[in-house]
């Protein structure tokens, strides 16, 4: 809790040093706050403590999650060093604005209410809003910032629909009351999990909600979109979860042919549509669509492991994402743009980007050693616990077609060539992030207990 | 412990070397080979120390990820032994004919030819199945590099392919190892990922099955058998010297190395079901690999065929489910290894004079180069068979073993050594006798590649005279896989 | 206040529900048909009090007020929303000249 305190005084005390102009107290300020919040959420481990006449609840879940959020945007914000600057005279808004959306994030995997789960989703929604379109003269920003507040609103319409009919049938907004009325076989009930799953799904871009996702990360900037791609979708994916694993557990006969069919549905839209990108940031957008599809199989398997599933996953695909998305800034800004071939030749220039993109797209793929093969065999193994063979093997050819995609641009990496190429200029922000999420990938593909003890 | 610092030498030899590669190359190179020498005088000496090994020589088992019940699980029998003096031998002359000829990002070279042979060493020494899924795809990352940057033209193409077939196949091996662990812990209540864990798991038939396509599935594209076999002669021709030499010589072996220790004592009653049409493909992937070697003129596509139908005989051998045939098999893997390793490096040198892999293009290098046509000869002679040398023993023993389990194929069979001898002899006709189209430079081998070639005449000829060494260093290790035969436990 | 409270309670709790659902449809088929954003962001709004309505009803029907809470959570969080909304929709008609959601098409897959 104290963690959430910190982290929305932090966004509002960085909108006052924006107000009166102490730009370079920025990053150092947030930096240290998002340190901080860290470090008390990690003293909340294993309280359990209920907050708000039991709206929310700090458990060991909650605290995994967050501090896996918090970190992730510090990581971020190290990478932010002299990039807002180029694109705005307001930076101050930029660190506010992703710190809020932090704080929703926060709230969506600690809620224990349905009320919270909607506040959570509403304040990170509407900072990124703002976030997607904060180019205000660029068209693509725009057009990505409204097709992501209607798609958004459009969601939440289904999402508290959902809400007002479970409240209907259990008559409670708690999930362990949820979880103890014993409706679960009313009419009401039923539709209001599923009105709450297409919710959702809008959320996390599970297919067949997804089509915003591609366009709306090509039109943010590169770090928003980055942003989204790890934070939201973490915090998304956590919220999913908790909700199904601590309210519907019971009922999980009837969700889950559903979340079955959603899960084959996005890995192969995500991952086919991957297939025929050609720019790389679309790519990673569509291969942000089927890792969706991925995470749904540790859903399916309630709880049997799922949490730490989840959690080893989106550990995983949080520090690839990063360096993959960090990497297409700066070759898009090197090179004009983030085409596929703007790559060629990057193995020459610059032999620690290559490195360090080539093992961030393996941890993307699944290959072993690194952290992302033992992410995607983690939710493989749950989802053959539970029985779901069909779909493992479903999983596993998606997993073969990910591999072609992924390896296009080690391909244009190591075996094209351009003439013409120089080396990119690194500052020390990016040299420390991508050297810390080497290490980490590295780290968790060797010794994966590390993080697969954790919940 | 040496176990695991045969992996961890490979490795850190591997990062060292592409550090290094940035002041000095040719310290580069010299850390690569002294990393593979050690490995090769580490293996050796645990060899003379115990010349006839009888079950577990070695062994180590920590915990891992000890909430799945995965274990880093390493064990050296008789049969792992022979395969790793085979890989640091090969690996110390794939350092060795890259000396000259790449050039290009040596460091990094080294870095990937270091791990490959790293996952290599993995997969022959581990005994726990996560593990064996975890070094087997270790090796393709680097292995597709080593295709990739600096292989023929066609390479991204080859690489590719290699990756995808491979991978692929891989992932149902991952996916049956999952099931199977499952299985076993349905029916025993313990969850492990240990090797000697499913030994002991009774499984009922059907299942039995399935789990053993997923395992057959990816090793016999690595070996490959017949339908499986497309990747290779891409791999095998676009790859560097150093590449087709790792990947004919052990990443092969990989393939055959887990026929023998997985498929076989883990389903031994479905692999007999399969036997006939194991067998089957092993004979259509000899003759069938023979008729399109011949039809090749791209030198190293045609050694990369020889492959094919020499791996039919490894395939013909495992699933005939006797001793001698297991015996056969295993020879056949060291001896295949190093005889095709050979081709493929005289395969680099000729295309270093040459600079051309087309046979038709040569000719009458015989007077140029007399060394190197004899050493070419001496290994195509193996190649056919010639009794004296390694290969003779490994077939006639293969086919001797496979005479009982089924008469008609073992015959057909046979019939692959006529075309061996047919494509082999025209490998010699066309490129050192005839007309020689175009002068080349005159240049026998230099004192390097005696190096290279020496160790390996005297291997396969040693190997043809004294067979009986090696047949009593994986004696035990082979009695023990043809025990399980049909259902013993 | 008895009296209100005995009306709505008059009432089966079917027609509530028939009737939000309705309201939400009419909403999602607005979402989905309108051009103009403007129109699309009321079809929200629209879906949203079809929401409260029925939030409402249920917290009478269970006698429990956190179903009333929650429609002023919904409310306030609404009216955010909107705010955002007219402001991104504000910035696009500077930029465009329209509102109509099909110029916005640049970014295809």
């Amino acid at each position: 809790m104290t963690s959430l305190i910190i982290v929305s005084v932090l966004a509002v005390a960085v909108l006052y040093l924006g107000l009166f102009k102490y730009k370079t107290a920025l990053l150092p300020v947030s930096v240290t706050g998002l340190l901080a919040a860290a470090a008390m959420a990690a003293m909340d481990w294993d309280l359990e403590k209920m907050y708000f006449s039991e709206m929310m609840l700090f458990d060991n879940y909650a605290v995994a999650f967050s501090i896996l959020l918090i970190l992730t945007t510090l990581l971020i914000f190290g990478l932010s060093r002299n990039y807002f600057e180029k694109i705005s005279n307001n930076v101050a808004e930029y660190y506010a604005l992703m710190l809020f959306a932090l704080a929703g994030g926060v709230v969506m995997v600690s809620f224990h209410n349905l009320a919270m789960l909607f506040i959570g989703i509403e304040i990170l929604s509407i900072s990124l809003y703002v976030l997607a379109g904060i180019r205000r003269k660029d068209p693509a920003s725009n057009e990505a910032s409204l097709k992501y507040f209607l798609m958004g609103a459009f969601a939440t319409g289904f999402l508290l629909f959902g809400t007002a009919l479970i409240y209907g049938a259990t008559g409670s907004f708690n999930l362990a009351a949820i979880a103890s009325s014993g409706a679960f076989e009313s009419a009401l009930f039923r539709a209001g999990v599923l009105l709450m799953m297409v919710g959702l799904s809008f959320k996390v871009s599970v297919a067949p909600f997804h089509t915003w996702t591609p366009d709306v990360y090509e039109g943010s900037p590169g770090l928003i979109a980055m942003f989204m791609a790890t934070v939201v979708k973490t915090a998304g994916f956590a919220a999913f979860l908790r909700l199904f694993l601590m309210a519907f557990a019971e009922a999980s006969a009837f969700w889950a042919i559903t979340v079955a069919i959603l899960c084959i549905l996005t890995l192969f839209a995500g991952n086919i549509t991957a297939v025929f990108q050609d720019r790389f940031k679309r790519l990673l957008a569509w291969s942000s669509v089927s890792h969706a599809g991925y995470l749904l199989l540790a859903i399916l398997a309630v709880g049997f492991s799922a949490s730490s599933a989840v959690l080893v996953y989106t550990i995983a695909y949080s520090l690839a994402s990063v360096a993959a998305f960090g990497i297409m800034i700066l070759v898009s800004r090197a090179r004009g743009n983030d085409h596929l071939d703007s790559f060629n030749g990057l193995a020459r220039t610059n032999p620690f980007l290559a490195f360090t993109l080539t093992l961030a797209v393996c941890s993307l793929a699944g290959i072993p050693l690194t952290a992302g093969f033992f992410g995607k065999f983690y939710v493989f193994k749950v989802a053959l616990a539970q029985g779901y063979t069909w779909l493992v093997v479903l999983a596993v050819i998606n997993a073969m077609i990910g591999i072609y995609y992924y390896f296009k641009v080690i391909i244009a990496m190591y075996m094209k060539e351009n003439a013409n190429a120089v080396a990119i200029q690194l500052n020390p922000g990016f040299r420390l992030v991508l050297s810390i999420v080497v290490f980490l990938i590295f780290l968790f593909g060797i010794f994966p207990g590390l993080i697969a003890n954790i919940l | 412990m040496i176990l695991v610092w045969l992996i961890l030498i490979l490795l850190l030899g591997g990062l060292l070397s592409w550090l290094a590669s940035r002041w000095n190359v040719l310290l580069a190179r010299w850390i690569a080979l002294g990393a593979v020498a050690v490995n090769f005088v580490l293996t050796a000496g645990i060899w003379f120390g115990n010349p006839v090994p009888v079950g577990w020589v070695a062994e180590l088992d920590l915990e891992w990820i000890p909430r799945f019940g995965i274990h880093f699980h390493l064990a050296l029998d008789g049969l792992s032994l022979l395969m790793l003096l085979l890989t640091f031998f090969l690996g110390m002359l794939g350092v060795l004919c890259s000396w000259k000829e790449i050039s290009y990002r040596p460091g990094f070279f080294h870095f990937n030819l270091l791990w490959v042979l790293a996952g290599i060493t993995g997969v022959f020494l581990t005994m726990d199945l996560f593990l064996f899924y975890f070094f087997w795809e270790v090796m393709l990352i680097p292995m597709y590099f080593l295709i990739g940057i600096w292989g023929h033209a066609n390479r991204i193409y080859a690489a590719f392919k290699f990756f995808i077939f491979t991978q692929a196949s891989g992932l149902f091996m991952l996916l049956a190892i999952l099931s199977l662990y499952y299985v076993q812990a349905q029916q025993t209540g313990v969850y492990s990922f240990d090797y000697f864990d499913f030994l002991e798991t009774p499984l009922p038939f059907k299942t039995a099955q399935w789990l053993m396509f997923g395992f057959l599935i990816a090793f016999i594209v690595k070996l490959p058998a017949f339908p499986f076999h497309n990747w290779l002669p891409d791999a095998h021709g676009e790859a560097p010297t150093a590449g087709s030499l790792v990947l004919a010589g052990l990443l092969l072996k990989t393939g055959a190395y887990g026929l023998l220790r997985f498929v076989v004592p883990l389903f031994p009653e479905p692999a007999m079901a399969f036997a006939p049409w194991g067998m089957l493909m092993g004979v259509i992937g000899i003759l069938y690999g023979g008729k399109l070697a011949f039809a090749q003129n791209d030198l190293k596509r045609l050694i990369a065929y020889t492959s094919v139908s020499h791996m039919g005989f490894v395939m013909l051998g495992v699933f005939a489910f006797t001793e001698l045939a297991y015996q056969g098999v295993v020879m056949q893997m060291i001896t295949h290894g190093i005889s095709t390793g050979a081709l493929f490096l005289l395969a680099g040198m000729l295309y270093e004079r040459t600079h051309t892999r087309d046979i038709t293009r040569m000719g009458g290098l015989w007077k140029s180069s007399p060394a190197l046509g004899a050493a070419m000869m001496v290994f195509v002679m193996a190649s056919l068979g010639l009794p004296g040398l390694g290969n003779f023993i490994a077939e006639f023993l293969t086919l001797n073993g496979s005479w009982p389990a089924n008469r008609l194929l073992t015959a057909l069979a046979a019939v692959g050594l006529v075309i061996a001898t047919v494509y082999s002899l025209r490998i010699m006709q066309k490129v050192f006798f005839g007309p020689m189209p175009q002068t080349w430079p005159a240049a026998d081998l230099k004192p390097r590649e005696y190096l290279i070639m020496i160790p390996l005449i005297a291997a396969i000829i040693w190997l043809g005279l004294f067979p009986q060494k090696t047949i009593e260093t994986s004696g035990h290790a082979v009695t023990e896989i043809s025990l399980k035969k049909g259902g013993s436990r | 206040m008895e009296d209100t409270l005995q009306t709505i309670q008059s009432i089966p709790l079917e027609h509530y529900i028939w009737f939000s659902t309705a309201l939400f449809i009419v909403g999602v088929i607005g979402v989905l048909t309108r051009r103009n954003a403007i129109i699309i962001l009321m079809s929200v709004e629209l879906m949203l009090n079809a929401v409260n309505l029925l939030l409402a009803a249920f917290s009478v029907h269970h006698g429990d007020p956190s179903g009333q809470v929650f429609v002023f959570f919904i409310m306030a969080v609404a009216a955010a929303e909107v705010a955002v909304g007219l402001a991104i929709i504000v910035m696009i008609y500077r930029n465009t000249g329209s509102v109509d959601i099909d110029i916005m098409n640049k970014l295809k897959w």
